[in-house]
């Protein structure tokens, strides 16, 4: 997006339902724009030279896709996450209360020009998931009372590393006796798929 | 050659695509959310906004466990992720996904002055926001 936003839009309230014990989150979105750009990041067309690179995908197709997904805690998975470090560009300068979360959902999805669609269902398969609240940015050393609620049942305070670990994006699943292909949606996220 | 591959490939957010009704424009919104100012830099393409959490004892190709999942900064509220992983109905694609939502208050910025080039002054407000 222009203002940095990563693939961000706003939804009305309503759109998301949360059970009342704040266990499941339930989502539902219909005819959402979007765009098809193939891969991530995007590829650069043999004809542009590097400088040319921006950040903005050169082919894309619009599209609407409409969906459906409930993300479930996993009773047991507590983090309570404290900012290990004051730099604002770290990922651990946040804090908050999160817990493994499964998910589970459907959804469809088709060009505006008619040229394809599809629709089927996910889930989280045992991929990474979390659900819970935080506080970043102004927030980070703001409200903190909200997350000092008590200790939930099975909650595991979580020590983080002082600096951040090693970064890279560039190696390979994790351990699987099964063949892996790496499908990457938005062009980054490893997901593993078996067959 | 783009589905020779066997996967849906990923949607993403287009700049200018008509919005309907159920989509608030950001652009248009009187306090504007502020991207997350760290993520994950990604070559040739530079810094996106928006890091990569994951399990324990998986970085790479996550961030650290305990990476902000959030793309907006100064917010408060629920945030729920997940990477997804299943199939068209058809089975033609394997369809793999990395959908975030987040509700809750934040500071962004609004309109300070409108006798200025647009000038921000920071505001707090409340919103449900989705990455998809």
């Amino acid at each position: 997006m222009p203002n940095g936003l990563f693939w961000v839009v706003k939804v009305p309230d309503s759109a998301v339902q949360i059970s009342p014990d704040g266990n499941t989150l339930t989502i539902h979105l219909e005819n959402v724009p979007v765009v098809d750009a193939f891969s991530f990041p995007p590829p650069v067309p043999s004809n542009y030279a590097s400088d040319e690179v921006d950040i903005s995908p050169y082919q894309l197709i619009r599209a609407r896709t409409s969906f459906d997904i409930t993300y479930t805690k996993t009773p047991g998975t507590t983090r309570r996450i404290r900012p290990s470090t004051d730099d604002p560009l770290s990922p651990l300068n946040w804090a908050g209360k999160m817990w493994d979360a499964t998910n589970s959902g459907s959804f469809s999805v088709a060009y505006d020009d008619g040229t394809f669609s599809a629709s089927g269902t996910f889930g989280s398969s045992g991929n990474f998931g979390e659900m819970g609240t935080e506080r970043n940015g102004f927030f980070v050393h703001h409200e903190e009372q909200d997350d000092n609620d008590g200790v939930e049942a099975g909650e595991q305070p979580l020590s983080l590393p002082r600096q951040p670990a090693n970064m890279s994006q560039s190696a390979a699943a994790a351990n699987t006796n099964q063949p892996v292909k790496f499908a990457l949606l938005k062009g980054r996220v490893p997901v593993r798929v078996s067959h | 050659m783009r589905w020779r591959l066997g996967y849906l490939p990923f949607l993403l957010l287009a700049f200018s695509v008509p919005l309907k009704a159920q989509i608030e424009p950001i652009p248009t919104l009187k306090v504007q959310p502020i991207p997350l100012p760290g993520g994950d830099i990604f070559l040739p393409y530079g810094l996106y906004n928006q890091f990569f959490p994951g399990p324990l004892n998986q970085n790479p190709p996550f961030d650290p466990m305990n990476a902000d999942p959030q793309g907006i900064t100064n917010f408060h509220g629920v945030t729920a992720m997940g990477y997804t992983s299943g199939f068209t109905t058809d089975k033609k694609f394997a369809v793999v996904t990395d959908i975030r939502v987040y509700q809750g208050d934040y500071i962004g910025g609004e309109l300070a002055d409108p006798n200025t080039a647009g000038a921000t002054k920071s505001a707090r407000a409340h919103g449900t926001f989705v990455e998809i």
